[in-house]
């Protein structure tokens, strides 16, 4: 078995040959990726138009972020002077071409324009886990060496097995690249995702559902007391694309804005419910709370519930709508009659 | 004045009598966060951390703030004034870049013909007891900006963490006044002093980020339209981590919550970001910044543009925490970096 470090070195080299290649030939205008962070753990977001910079493509267990969010709706230096959009090669790990897919189908976005680029991911690295544990302890570098994290501070080093130290729910993906679909333009780094084969188990919010409804929302309640309503975990969702959110509505103002707890459950339940069958299972939302907030477990829960109900999968057919935007006469309604 | 001594075993009976006459914040851990609380107990305070998460700021400048309470009877309005403007509190533990802080934010509700006399009557309300910073992190840079990890001007007490013990100094008036009540502090001896003074070069000669905030300014001043706020905000999700998480950021909304049913309501203060949408948008449904290529700009000029004309002063205490936690690590240090090569390369053009 080949190594994390070496699995990155290899998906790396080959993001700089595909981007080469999509910008040299000119088949793309723009590639988009991952740079290097500035600070440990983090990368950056980049666009690349010129062949020259595509060494500063990178590939690591720190690119947290789902790119998806660059294109629904494409930010103003991805479109051309009369606002047409430019064509765009995305780095796709398995989430962001879920996203992606999952856009087309609420016709959010034309795949005609993108080109994947798919990359078999191999998880993320949890990066608010790492800081709780080291407390006040700073640390200064970190590099991946074979399977491990090395973290270096002023006065100590120490070796992280990097599998155990991925977000729980990169542990228990069953999508690592984008799926395949002869539909789409792709072009890949090793083997596109089998969708048929795709079977999410939901094995990473395992100890969520096995609370009592009682103790979930105990947990809730405490996660969710320290928010401080900085809408970073909005921001960052692909599939949080409203113009308007709901929680900005002014007039008249439909939510209350401040910290008190009920206020700030209201807005994450709220949100939660409006991406109920949409969720691709990024967790972007709980890599970039400033404040720790494992904030996918709520949404997780409602897939769940939505593959159980109506055996839907976001992100796998861009043809196919999601349940909450369709009506079906046989739809399940026991919540409101009782069936026979 | 002279330096005496705190032991931190003694901290608890420094707690004591504080805590009779003042509300006492200080840093504690909460779910894995260092923020700053009311103390019940002085050893749940951590001490030793080099940057709290939330800056302390909102001990006078809350995230929610009641600015008054109404009620109507009749014919008649009762107004009632937010009970906790007159609280006596402390900092402890402070960091002399989030007590410079409270000197920008001061100068910004003083400014002009209407003073926001509830931030003041709160500010003047609040002794603050400093440490200096003995460990900056590598995403600080104080010195950058005016700061320095031993600055104690705007403190009224300073300390200096000395391993089993504090150097204690009283810095402002009030300061004095209240060092008074702790006649038992013993002096500080020579060695003590001269140790404090080491402590300080070594932080100083920790901070390795060095940027040009005078050339800066200048270039922001002729630089509004520049193509580079392209470039700096292209990665920015708009968010509010950096504004919430800022020691200096001050902006806020004002909302009313109204009870329909006892005729009465509040009115709140509440923060807000340039980041966010909404942000300055008018009634008529024109926002005159409506991309987030001017919503980034006007972050980066408020704290160094706006404040230096305004208040000959500079809007950032490099405590690096936007740096830390912006999603997409769009680094405050990089972009600062890049407005100064503005200059370089339109120099190396017409050389």
């Amino acid at each position: 078995m080949i190594s994390i470090q070496e699995k990155n070195n290899q998906i790396e080299k080959s993001i700089h040959d595909k981007a080469d290649k999509l910008l040299r030939e000119d088949q793309v205008d723009a590639v988009i990726g991952y740079s290097k962070g500035t600070i440990p753990m983090r990368s950056c977001p980049v666009v690349i138009r010129n062949e020259k910079d595509v060494d500063a493509l990178i590939w690591n267990n720190f690119c947290s972020i789902n790119l998806a969010k660059y294109l629904a709706p494409y930010i103003p230096t991805l479109k051309d002077e009369e606002g047409k959009n430019l064509r765009v090669g995305i780095i796709s790990k398995g989430c962001v071409g879920r996203a992606l897919i999952h856009l087309a189908a609420e016709n959010q976005i034309d795949l005609e324009n993108i080109t994947i680029i798919g990359i078999p991911c191999n998880g993320i690295i949890n990066r608010s886990r790492i800081l709780k544990e080291f407390g006040v302890e700073e640390i200064l570098k970190t590099s991946i060496v074979e399977n491990e994290l090395i973290l270096k501070g002023k006065s100590f080093e120490k070796k992280l097995p990097i599998e155990e130290y991925l977000n729980e729910l990169c542990k228990k993906c069953k999508v690592k690249s984008p799926p395949s679909l002869s539909s789409l333009s792709e072009i890949c780094v090793g083997e596109l995702q089998d969708i048929s084969t795709i079977e999410d188990d939901f094995a990473d919010i395992s100890e969520f559902e096995s609370k009592t409804t009682e103790e979930r929302w105990a947990h809730i309640e405490d996660l969710l007391s320290s928010c401080i309503r900085c809408y970073a975990c909005r921001e960052i969702c692909p599939m949080c694309y409203c113009q308007l959110c709901f929680v900005d509505q002014k007039l008249p103002r439909w939510f209350g804005k401040t910290t008190e707890l009920t206020e700030i459950i209201l807005y994450h339940l709220v949100r939660a419910t409006h991406l109920t069958g949409r969720c691709v299972a990024c967790g972007a939302c709980s890599s970039v709370c400033p404040m720790g907030i494992d904030l996918h477990l709520i949404t997780r829960k409602l897939e769940h519930i939505v593959k159980d109900r109506f055996d839907f999968t976001s992100g796998l057919d861009p043809e196919t709508p999601p349940p909450m935007h369709q009506f079906k006469m046989d739809d399940k309604q026991e919540f409101m009659l009782e069936e026979e | 004045m002279e330096k005496k001594l705190l032991l931190k075993d003694q901290l608890s009976e420094f707690y004591n009598i504080l805590e009779e006459t003042y509300n006492f914040y200080g840093p504690i851990e909460e779910k894995g966060n260092i923020i700053f609380r009311k103390i019940k107990n002085p050893e749940d305070m951590v001490l030793d951390y080099s940057n709290s998460k939330i800056p302390p700021k909102n001990v006078v400048f809350p995230q929610n703030e009641i600015l008054f309470e109404y009620k109507m009877n009749d014919d008649k309005i009762e107004i009632e004034e937010p009970k906790d403007i007159e609280e006596k509190k402390v900092i402890f533990g402070i960091r002399p870049c989030d007590a410079n802080s409270f000197y920008l934010m001061k100068s910004f509700f003083k400014f002009g013909e209407y003073e926001d006399t509830i931030f003041l009557r709160k500010r003047e309300n609040t002794i603050l007891i400093g440490i200096g910073c003995n460990n900056p992190r590598q995403t600080c840079f104080c010195t950058s900006v005016g700061g320095h990890p031993f600055n104690k001007e705007d403190m009224d007490i300073f300390l200096v963490d000395l391993g089993d013990k504090y150097s204690v100094e009283s810095i402002s008036e009030k300061g004095k006044t209240l060092l008074e009540k702790f006649s038992w502090l013993i002096d500080a001896r020579p060695s003590d002093i001269e140790m404090a003074n080491e402590l300080k070069v070594k932080a100083e000669n920790i901070i390795s980020t060095k940027l040009d905030i005078e050339i800066t300014i200048k270039i922001l001043k002729n630089n509004f339209n520049h193509p580079i706020w392209n470039e700096i905000s292209e990665n920015c999700i708009g968010c509010g981590s950096c504004a919430y998480l800022c020691p200096t950021c001050h902006c806020f909304d004002v909302i009313d919550e109204e009870d329909h049913y006892n005729n009465s309501g509040k009115r709140i203060r509440i923060w807000d970001t340039c980041q966010f949408k909404l942000y300055t948008l008018e009634t008529s449904g024109h926002n005159p910044r409506p991309s987030k290529v001017e919503r980034c700009r006007n972050r980066i000029l408020h704290k160094f543009s706006y404040y230096p004309s305004n208040y000959g002063l500079i809007g950032c205490v490099g405590c690096g925490r936007c740096v830390n936690w912006c999603p997409v690590n769009n680094d405050l240090r990089v972009i600062l970096n890049k407005i100064c090569e503005i200059e370089r390369k339109e120099e190396s053009i017409i050389a």
